[in-house]
């Protein structure tokens, strides 16, 4: 298809220097059959946005040579709680300023018209919009990050104002040719992460569907992106050592029964590295080899339990460097693999989009 | 009485939950039937003690009495705290016939013996079990009423529950309850949960087993009935077949509840992704943990509807046969051995 | 004259419709109406007498299935196999210089007798049963059996204990539902390996006394209700402490301890009658009850005594 136009080149121009090419990210297979057998959902927008059958094994790079250590730091140890977003119209990230002081204005004008006792108690909400630069790359527009401050109406006056609530909107390697369709003026951040009081995630949501009329909607993450990312996690023990993996599935008996298998880091890796022997390419990751990863522990637990697990649901996977739960909450622990995080929910985020 | 005394008696009226306020403090004999009749239990809780603190003194009433209350509250709420399970080994021939009175006498003895500053109150529960609250202190403290250690045993049986009990006094209660209940030694069984009576019942045997007797009788109502005749008595007598095995693996009828098992595996790697992994020496280490409102239950019906595999693995039917829910697996020896648990 | 030919569906008219065209025409729809009913009546009818008539087809080849079912186990019972072992036995007298073939029926032969102790042994331990033995009943998979021990007091069934045995190696519990307080692990100590009988024999006595003494305070507290109290007693009901009072102004109390040393027993091993009387306890009176309560049941006693006015 050709491309209609690039709408978020100019911003991508104004806040950072050209970068090189994509080093890493997917190299992407067409699916066919599988596709539909494994989304079930109306092939539509799928002809734009293609499921990744293979990755490559990432490597955990510093961050901070590219990015603010600060930046970063206002990431990591939050938990945050996912929605996808559809493209943003008219959106500028040399506009950030104005931004913020219409969203302060539109949450105290909101609260004043709710309910009148929590505005006693919180006068003068300040929010700020950042852009985290150079985690983005390829035609990936950059990261917004956004705090919303407030101070109580009785602070002293030397007290600060406390962060209440924080979110960030992202694409981290998104589909280039995708990306690359979109209309003019449309920037596509589709993967968005909020921490604090679900009230306030509501209004900032409300305030960007008015700004730049786009639409908001859960992001669950399916059991194969967790599949996904246990395997990669495991992959990169001997870089960053992961200290263990565990997996926890819910069984639907009655009533229903939680199950975690924590498994000790090397042991994982090794098992990840049996099955990534006999696949023959050692830089790239096969959906397949994901899949007899979790075959491989799950019949490991079989043997022991004699208890099916692929009759219930995997519904969260973690190590010391982050967790990720079917719900749509990720919790980021370490720079080290963030990025490719990020890029495999970016993906899940585009899947999700109705576009 | 003193000021602890007062705090501690708030403490403990605060915890209590208003609609157990009242047949709590009836249980408590320290009042008079026309001075707890005074109390008006609609007024707030903090009148009512207030009202309570100035009967107290009335009464000339200590902390003694105000941690007797607090043991009848923790009786009529036993799932406040985890438990775990002691068993007391090799029973002398008096071990059989001692009664709540020697009981108590040579647990207070004993106890007493070994650390100087230490409250003991002891009750026999309606279920005949008795209730021991143990407030320590050390050599240059007195007790400390906050965080009481709380033992449950019934006489001439082997089992000990105990909460909220640390390190520190653990050798010195274990000592005393070993010799006032006329035993060698004591161990721990690796069973523990929220729910003493839950506990109790699976040690003891008070939930209903089902053994394979010659005439099956019907073990309870089936699911709803499936509509095509032949399909469902091939499946019915699947279903029955199932049905049984769990129900002799976990019992019938209501199960005990425990919340947790936990198992330890340091076993070799068992499953499909042999390659390299079966020639594998060393284990494949890691932590299973099932939990679940109530984990008997839940496995039961894995069994039972087929998500698990008959027959049961040893090491689920062991949280019932052994009474424990904490498990070590090792390689050693042929099949999987366990770290051994209470016999028998 | 209208034709006879019977209408097609969307030649069919109303009654009223056709009274229009004259009566005889009328009359003529009519009789084709009931020609067409009683046609679909016959082959309704017949349709249901082929439905009775595979049901019946049926319920037939279900009782035969049954019957064959019946006699596929019948075939195996005591008398045919002791029938065939003996005519067996002829043919292989007959022929003493058995071959190969002699060689599979003696295999043959060794089986059916094998299966014919197995049901007798089965016959057997029915019996046991039927006279108040234990039960015994494969369980899991034929690796071990499991021994249910009844209870009884005064001819009253009362629980019934299991025990699982894993009889694979050696002979081990491998579950039960016997209280913790049966000095079950002590008694599998002496004999489970030695003497399963001895075993089970010792484990039933200690049910069995357990059960009555349990019963006997369940029976005072429900029988004596207001009259004797049961003041203390424990889990393995050794150790039991009763209240009664003497009849008259005073109303002396007066309590009975029953202990219980010999656990196999329902009956006391020592009986202390106290009271605030010291004189009461020696008097002959309960010299007597003392004995009394020693050789019988004490619900039995104090209902006796209470009966006839000895205590309130």
């Amino acid at each position: 298809m050709e491309p209609l136009g690039n709408a978020t080149t100019t911003a991508r121009n104004q806040t950072a220097t050209p970068r090189r090419s994509k080093s890493y990210g997917y190299s992407r297979r067409s699916l066919g059959v599988e596709l539909a057998s494994r989304f079930g959902t109306t092939p539509g927008h799928l002809t734009a946005v293609r499921v990744t059958t293979n990755r490559g094994i990432p490597k955990p790079r510093n961050l901070n040579d590219q990015v603010d250590p600060e930046h970063i730091a206002l990431l990591v140890k939050k938990e945050w709680k996912l929605s996808y977003v559809t493209p943003l119209y008219q959106f500028r990230h040399t506009q950030l300023k104005s931004y913020s002081k219409q969203l302060a204005t539109f949450i105290v004008t909101e609260k004043q018209k709710g309910v009148a006792v929590e505005i006693g108690a919180e006068t003068g909400f300040k929010v700020v919009f950042t852009a985290l630069l150079g985690l983005a790359e390829g035609e990936d527009a950059e990261t917004v990050f956004i705090q919303i401050y407030s101070k109580p109406v009785f602070a002293t006056n030397g007290e600060a104002a406390k962060v209440v609530w924080s979110g960030w909107l992202s694409c981290i390697a998104g589909e280039a040719d995708f990306l690359r369709s979109l209309p003019p003026d449309f920037t596509c951040l589709p993967l968005f992460g909020a921490s604090g009081a679900e009230s306030l995630t509501a209004l900032v949501k409300s305030w960007f569907g008015k700004t730049f009329d786009c639409q908001f909607g859960p992001l669950a993450i399916n059991s194969t992106s967790l599949q996904w990312l246990a395997a990669l996690w495991t992959a990169c023990n001997p870089d960053v050592n992961i200290r263990y993996l565990k997996l926890a599935w819910i069984i639907p008996a009655q009533p229903p029964l939680d199950v975690s298998y924590t498994v000790h880091s090397q042991d994982a890796w090794e098992l990840w590295n049996s099955i990534q022997q006999e696949g023959g390419l050692k830089d790239k990751v096969d959906i397949k080899e994901v899949t007899r990863f979790i075959r491989g522990l799950e019949s490991n637990f079989f043997c022991h339990f004699r208890i099916h697990l692929s009759a219930g649901s995997l519904i969260k996977v973690s190590t010391s460097l982050g967790s990720a739960h079917q719900d749509g909450k990720i919790r980021i622990s370490s720079s080290d693999m963030m990025r490719s995080i990020l890029s495999l929910l970016t993906e899940c985020a585009l899947l999700k989009m109705p576009i | 009485m003193d000021d602890s005394a007062k705090q501690l008696l708030r403490l403990i009226i605060r915890r209590i939950p208003s609609n157990k306020l009242y047949s709590t403090l009836r249980k408590w004999e320290h009042l008079s039937k026309k001075q707890f009749e005074s109390l008006d239990f609609t007024q707030p809780k903090w009148l009512i003690c207030d009202n309570l603190l100035s009967l107290c003194e009335e009464n000339d009433l200590s902390a003694k009495h105000v941690t007797e209350l607090e043991l009848i509250h923790r009786i009529e709420q036993p799932t406040q705290g985890a438990w775990h399970v002691c068993q007391l080994i090799d029973a002398q021939e008096e071990a059989l016939t001692s009664d709540l009175l020697q009981f108590r006498e040579s647990f207070k003895l004993h106890l007493k013996g070994l650390i100087s500053h230490v409250a003991v109150k002891i009750k026999k529960h309606e279920d005949d079990a008795i209730w021991i609250r143990i407030a320590w202190g050390d050599n240059f403290t007195k007790p400390n009423h906050l965080k009481p250690t709380y033992v449950v045993h019934h006489l001439q049986t082997p089992y000990v529950f105990l909460s909220g009990l640390n390190v520190k006094h653990k050798p010195l209660l274990h000592q005393a309850l070993v010799l006032a209940t006329h035993h060698e030694s004591i161990k721990d069984v690796h069973l523990s949960g929220r729910c003493l009576t839950a506990l109790r019942d699976l040690l003891m045997r008070q939930y209903k087993q089902v053994f394979p007797v010659k005439h099956p009788r019907p073990l309870q109502e089936r699911s709803p009935l499936l509509t095509h005749p032949n399909i469902e008595n091939e499946h019915a007598k699947h279903a029955e077949n199932r049905l049984q095995m769990a129900s002799e693996v976990f019992g019938d009828g209501t199960l005990p509840k425990l919340e947790t098992a936990l198992y330890k595996l340091e076993t070799r790697y068992r499953g499909k992704e042999r390659g390299t992994m079966g020639a594998r020496e060393e284990p494949f280490r890691g932590v299973v943990r099932f939990s679940s409102s109530n984990i008997l239950e839940s496995l039961k019906y894995c069994t039972s509807s087929g998500m698990a595999a008959a027959p049961v693995t040893p090491l689920l039917s062991s949280i019932v046969q052994k009474g424990r829910n904490y498990f070590v697996i090792t390689d050693k020896g042929p099949g999987l051995s366990q770290t051994p648990g209470p016999k028998v | 004259m209208v034709d006879l030919k019977p209408l097609k569906r969307e030649e069919w008219r109303t009654p009223v419709e056709c009274l229009k065209e004259g009566v005889l025409s009328h009359l003529n729809v009519l009789e084709m109406e009931a020609l067409r009913l009683s046609r679909k009546q016959q082959l309704s009818l017949q349709q249901q007498s082929r439905v009775d008539d595979l049901r019946i087809m049926v319920e037939k080849l279900r009782a035969q299935r049954d019957h064959l079912k019946a006699r596929a186990q019948s075939t195996l019972s005591l008398q045919q196999l002791k029938a065939m072992v003996g005519q067996r036995k002829e043919v292989c007298d007959d022929d003493a210089d058995g071959d190969e073939e002699g060689h599979s029926e003696s295999l043959q032969l060794h089986l059916s007798l094998l299966m014919a102790k197995r049901a007798q042994v089965k016959d057997l331990l029915q019996g046991h049963h039927l006279i108040g033995g234990y039960d015994v009943t494969e369980a899991s998979r034929g690796k071990g059996v499991c021994v249910s021990i009844a209870t009884a007091f005064q001819g009253h069934y009362l629980e019934t204990y299991n025990l699982e045995l894993d009889v694979a190696r050696t002979v081990r519990i491998s579950r039960h539902n016997i209280p913790p307080f049966i000095p079950l692990e002590k008694l599998a100590q002496d004999n489970l390996q030695t003497d399963l009988r001895e075993f089970l024999g010792t484990l039933s006595k200690h049910l069995n006394a357990f059960a009555g003494r349990r019963q006997q305070v369940c029976l005072i507290q429900e029988v004596l209700k207001g009259s004797v109290e049961v003041m203390e007693s424990n889990a393995l009901f050794n150790m039991v402490v009763l209240m009664c009072t003497e009849p008259g102004q005073k109303g002396t109390a007066v309590l009975c301890t029953l202990e219980y040393s010999d656990l196999t027993r329902f009956l006391p091993t020592k009986v202390v009658i106290e009271s605030e009387d010291k004189t009461l306890p020696t008097t002959p009176k309960w010299k007597e009850h003392q004995s009394l309560l020693l050789e019988t049941p004490a619900h039995t006693v104090l209902q006796a005594l209470k009966r006839k006015g000895q205590i309130v």
